[in-house]
Parts: structure tokens; sequence; C-alpha cells
């Protein structure tokens, strides 16, 4: 309780929160106003938290290590808390592969004081989907009933481990535990797993489902990772969303990979047909290794012949826009009289969002939607000869 | 038949490049009043269509975009003779909704040519990446309006006539990642040159992109091709044949030579592409460890002497 402070020991010395009274309700009796407004708060505090000018780790090798023990059967998350975890790692999956096109993930399961691996890792997100469904499926027909025993986070950590340590330098290495389990049955000394993954800098951290368990908070200290425990659902979903985003680097290791930018040949095209390596069929058309010719069906890959890293230009940008993150507009008073929104033409009523670059106002629906999807504004784009100007001439 | 609770929104981008147009009309190869008008013709079938179909209509210049329709409410007072052609919408038996379009179109475009070019605006690229995010603000101002009830199916149609802005790169690929999460197809219908940047586009959103041969055939393209909703293009067997473009080509352009790479080097910390390894990336001047090479040349020493016993 040491964040707490040191007068009160425990929440109920201290005053009562009135936590009620932040709600206010509008003139027909609906709250829906001040839930919005809180909403809308807690999204510019993580926002806000995005540091600029930090290396980030672009290309991650992401471990997610889901508990499948007894404790996962708990009825608190609909309709299991093992399905309702499955389901939100499917939405993560698919985040993650969109914010970070050139990483990796890989799925590790633990029960009845084993771990094993659920999915590889690789950059495919249908085959992770699958494969998660799958399990989900099969543990809503069989009612949970092989989610039995205890989590060993030691077997699992070692596992991940193992496969982790043959992973390039210049990569980030990370592993992300869900735990909902109290408690953890391991072969040796956890402490010495643990000290030997902060050698190899992986980052570990945990999101708790029951409550706060010490040695996991001190496994996520020591690598310098992030603990956390859920509220609810939505909570889950946003403490998963936090992980999406590439993390400040740790390891001051660089290099300049070598990539290939294969060169694409549609099936109208040519009628040949050649070996796919991704499905082992014979395809029509695909995507050709520029060093060793070998085919593949889609991208990102890495060649399985000549271990070049295939990706398409595509990719790489998709990632340019955490390197300059788009500063947050000031939010300003309605100016008297109406004034429209510049890229909607919707009328402006509540507040105005400002650009402190172009000076252009919006509404608070297309600052929202500026910040979190297109990361560029519209009215910067459009006045002349505008580039990002921290990329000192590079396009 | 689309399903009844879907709607559509067609929004197009009309590029009014001056210096573009000027040139073609010059030459006598087109003129943007004719192009214009076709617009309209093929803007007022679409409305035809069904009775929900939701429309609006950007014009990009150079340094601007503006909605021609629907018109935004300016801060001047209202003209005298826009009342007198309200009235005359109501009584010359137009469909009223067609009237409202046209009318709206022609002013905001007659005001935009009267606003006239400063130095700025003096430009042989066209500003497509502004357009299309404005664009798909509008989008997702729509989406919100009617979400629940309908689903709304979006299209933003390109007519493109001037060059590719490659300063816009970085923005435009915002711009298509976004119309990709936002299920947002893109098609495009180039007069001029052909644009790489929209072939891009169009093959990540699964949208149609065409060149257009003869500009006097334009409105005859855009009825046949752009008319259709995306998800039915794939019944008509000539749609969807050529709807896919020959070859887009998604090399990336090395960062010191511009010029277009197979296989190139990318830094781990700024993800720079270059075509040769050098010691420093150019962008975030990180420093690199030359390659590995003790290895090879170990290797042949020891092939060496067994060869020679």
């Amino acid at each position: 309780m040491e964040e707490q402070g040191e007068d009160k020991a425990y929440r109920w010395e201290g005053d009562y929160e009135k936590t009620w009274e932040a709600l206010k309700e509008d003139e027909t009796g609906s709250l829906q106003a001040s839930i919005e407004a809180e909403i809308n708060k807690a999204k510019k505090r993580r926002l806000q938290q995005r540091q600029r000018n930090v290396r980030l780790g672009m290309m991650r090798h992401l471990y997610v290590v889901v508990d499948l023990s007894q404790a996962m059967c708990d009825q608190d998350l609909k309709p299991n808390r093992a399905v309702a975890v499955l389901k939100a790692l499917e939405i993560f999956s698919e985040k993650f592969f969109d914010q970070n096109p050139i990483s990796q993930l890989g799925f590790v399961s633990t029960c009845a004081k084993r771990a094993e691996v659920l999915s590889d890792m690789s950059g495919s997100l249908q085959k992770h989907i699958k494969v998660l469904q799958d399990l989900g499926q099969k543990i809503i027909k069989t009612n949970a009933k092989h989610c039995t025993g205890e989590p060993s986070l030691q077997n699992s950590l070692e596992l991940c481990a193992k496969s982790l340590k043959h992973m390039p330098s210049h990569t980030s290495k990370e592993i992300l535990i869900v735990m909902g389990s109290l408690t953890t049955c391991d072969p040796g000394s956890i402490h010495d797993t643990i000290t030997q993954i902060a050698k190899q800098s992986i980052r570990c951290s945990v999101i708790g489902l029951s409550a706060e368990v010490h040695i996991c908070k001190y496994l996520a200290k020591s690598t310098k990772g992030t603990f956390g425990i859920i509220l609810d659902e939505s909570h889950f979903a946003d403490l998963l969303t936090d992980h999406v985003p590439p993390p400040a680097e740790i390891s001051p290791e660089s290099s300049l990979i070598k990539m290939g930018f294969p060169h694409h040949v549609s099936p109208h095209e040519s009628g040949k047909i050649s070996l796919c390596m991704s499905r082992n069929t014979f395809t029509v058309g695909g995507y050709f290794c520029p060093q060793c010719q070998a085919k593949y069906s889609e991208l990102p890959v890495q060649c399985v012949i000549c271990a070049l890293t295939l990706v398409s230009a595509p990719h790489l940008a998709r990632s340019y826009h955490h390197f300059f993150p788009l500063p947050m507009f000031k939010e300003q008073e309605v100016p008297v009289g109406s004034s429209t929104c510049y890229s909607c033409c919707k009328p402006i009523t509540t507040a105005t969002y400002v650009c402190e670059q172009c000076a252009i106002s919006f509404c608070m629906d297309c600052n929202a939607f500026i910040h979190e999807t297109l990361h560029s504004c519209p009215g910067c784009i459009i006045s002349t000869n505008h580039v990002h100007t921290t990329t000192n001439g590079v396009v | 038949m689309a399903n009844e609770e879907e709607r559509q929104l067609l929004v197009v981008i009309f590029d009014v490049n001056p210096v573009w147009w000027g040139i073609k009309s010059l030459q006598g190869q087109a003129q943007i009043t004719k192009c214009l008008d076709c617009l309209l013709v093929f803007v007022n079938s679409y409305l035809m269509l069904r009775h929900d179909n939701k429309l609006a209509i950007i014009a990009s210049h150079s340094t601007k975009s503006v909605f021609l329709y629907p018109a935004q409410e300016s801060n001047q007072s209202p003209d005298p003779s826009k009342a007198s052609t309200s009235d005359q919408a109501g009584g010359d038996c137009r469909y009223e909704h067609f009237a409202k379009v046209d009318d709206s179109v022609t002013d905001k475009f007659k005001e935009l040519m009267r606003d006239g070019c400063e130095k700025n605006d003096i430009r042989r690229d066209s500003l497509i990446a502004g357009s299309m995010a404005i664009a798909l603000c509008y989008i997702h101002r729509m989406q919100i309006e009617s979400h629940g009830n309908t689903k709304l199916n979006a299209r933003i149609l390109v007519i493109k006539a001037a060059d590719d802005a490659a300063s816009q790169y970085m923005s435009f690929m915002n711009v298509i990642f976004a119309a990709q999460k936002e299920r947002v197809v893109v098609d495009a219908c180039i007069l001029g040159q052909d644009s790489g940047l929209l072939q891009q586009a169009c093959d990540m959103t699964s949208g149609m992109y065409l060149k257009v041969p003869h500009q006097d055939a334009f409105l005859q393209y855009l009825l046949t091709a752009f008319l259709t909703e995306a998800e039915l293009r794939k019944e008509s067997l000539v749609l969807a044949q050529s709807s896919r473009p020959r070859e887009v080509d998604y090399r990336a352009a090395c960062f010191c030579h511009r010029s277009l790479v197979d296989i190139g080097f990318v830094c781990s910390v700024c993800l720079s592409i270059f075509c040769q390894f050098s010691p420093i990336c150019s962008t975030c001047e990180t420093a690199f460890k030359p390659p590995v090479q003790a290895s090879k040349s170990r290797k042949k020493r020891r092939a060496l002497p067994a060869n020679g016993t």
C-alpha cells in the first residue's frame, strides 16, 4: 500500500469519496452526456501520455500467455472468463497487426502445471484468429471441462524465453501474461527465471483478472513492464489496447535489416502454376521473393528458403505515423455566431478544437476521428507545401 | 438488389487544378465546363437509382478544398439572384432534389472561379490527399448520424486531372489506411496521366481504377463503370475483370536516390529504406555495425587444406 501515503492505512479510514457527484443529469434526466464526457477525458489522458521523440520498438515479437486454469471457469466475465479473454484477444490481434504490420505474435496457454504453445510466432492474422476461435468453441462445447489445475508461471516464461532467445537483437521482445488465478505452481525458483528474463531484456507485462499477486507485480517491475488489474470487460479491453502501440525502446541495439519488396503477379496475367510456400499448394499468381524466387500468397512473411524478410512499402508506411504523432488540438469555446466544422460542414455547438499549425477549427467528432484513425490534420495537408515538418525532406 | 437496410453515400472529388485545365483548354482537348456538365448528369443518374442515395461533391483546388454540395452556409448575405433561382426551381418542373444539387454546384463553382488564383495556387500537381481527408471526415459524420438504423456503404470517386504530388506521399498513405479501416471504397477516374498513388489506393480498398482514353466519352465511362455499387461489381463480368489494375507497383523507393528497390536495407529505428549499406542512417543518425564478413573467409580457409591434401 505504498502509494496511498503514510497517514491513511486503509481506504475507509480516509474521507469519503463522493463519486456520484461527478455525474450530472441533464434536463431529460439522462446521464449520457456526463458519461460521454468521462469517456472523452479518459481518451484525452491516454493520448497525452504518448511521448514524442522517444525511440520506439517497431519490430516486435510478442508472446501472449493465456491462463486456462481452474480459476478461468469463473463466470464474472460472461459467459466465462476463458471465453471472454479469448474473444478480447481476437480483437487485440487485429488491432496489433493493424498498428504494427511488421511485427509477430504468438500464443501460449498454461494449465495443469504445464505450458504449451497454442499458436507459433508468426505475422499471419488469420492463423491466430482461427486458433483462438477454435479454442473458444471447444471451451464452450465442453463447458470448460479441460480448464483444470493451476497455471505455471515459470514454465510459460521459460517456454517463451527459449523461443525469444533466437530472435535478432534489434527487435523488441515482449511477453504479455493474462492471469486469472491467484496461485502458480512452479518446478524451481521463479526468481532465477525472472533474473534470466531481465538479462535477456524481454519486457513482461501482466494483466490480472482477480487480484494483485506480488510475484506478478515483481515480474512486471523487474522487466520494466506494466501491471494492471481489470475492473470489468471494457476496462480489460482498454488495458489490452494499451499494449497495441509500440513501447519505448529499452535495448540500444539497432541495425540495418535487409528486406525484400516482392513483385506481385496477378492470376489474370500469367497462367503458370507454381508452388506457394505459405499454403503448400499449387496456385496461380502471388508474390515472388526477389532473392530466391519462392512464391508467397500474402505479405509480410519471412522467406523460408533464404530467410529474407518480405514486406511491401505500405506496411512500412503504416508505422510512420508513430514517429510523428499528431499533437493534441487546443479546445476553445464556440465563437460568437455559429460556426461550421471545416471538414464535415456540421454546425458546431459544443466546443471547437483548433489545430495549432494551420489554425483551422474542427468539431469534437472530427477531432476524435483525426487523432485515432486519420493521424493527419486535413487543414495542414491542404495548406501549401506541407510535408510533415519533422522529416527534414524525407518523404 | 442491395439490401433494404443499407444506404449508399457517394463522395465525388473533382480535381479543378487551374493550370492543367487551362493548358488543356488552350490545346482544345478538354473543357472544365463540359466535364462539369457530364458530372452533373452522372450525379443525377446516381440520385435517381434510389430515393435515399446520399451525395457530396468536393472540388479540389491547388490550395483549398471546397464542398460544392451540400452547400455550407456562408457568412455573406444571401444573394438576391440566388433566391430567384430557388423560386424558379419550384416552378420549372425539375425534380427538386436535382435542382438543389445542380444549383448548389454551379453557384459554388462560379464562386470558386471568381475568387481567382493567387501566386501560390499556380501548381502543376493536384493536392488530392487533403480533399480525401475531408471526404473521410464527412463520411464519418454521416455514419455517426445514421448508425443504429441503417448501414451506410460509402464510396469515394476521385476524378483526377493533373499529376501526383510527391510531397503528399505520407498524408496520402495515412488517408488510404484510414479508408481501409473504415471500409470505404476508393474509385479513380483518371483524365490525365497514370497515378501510382491512386492505383495503390484502389487496390488496397478494392475499388476501380480507370484511365479515360477519350475525354469526349467521359460521361459514358462514368455511367458504365462507376454507377454501380461496390458489392454489385463482382456480379458484372465486364467490371469484375477490369476492376483489378494490371500490376500495382508496391516496391519502395530508397531514401537516398529515390529509385525503386527490390531488396533494400531498412533502419530498425526509423524504418527508412536504403539501397546499400551505410554506417549511419541519414534520418535518425543511428550508427550501425558493418555486416559480419568473417565467417565466410573462415569457411573458405577451412575448405582449402582439405582440397590440398
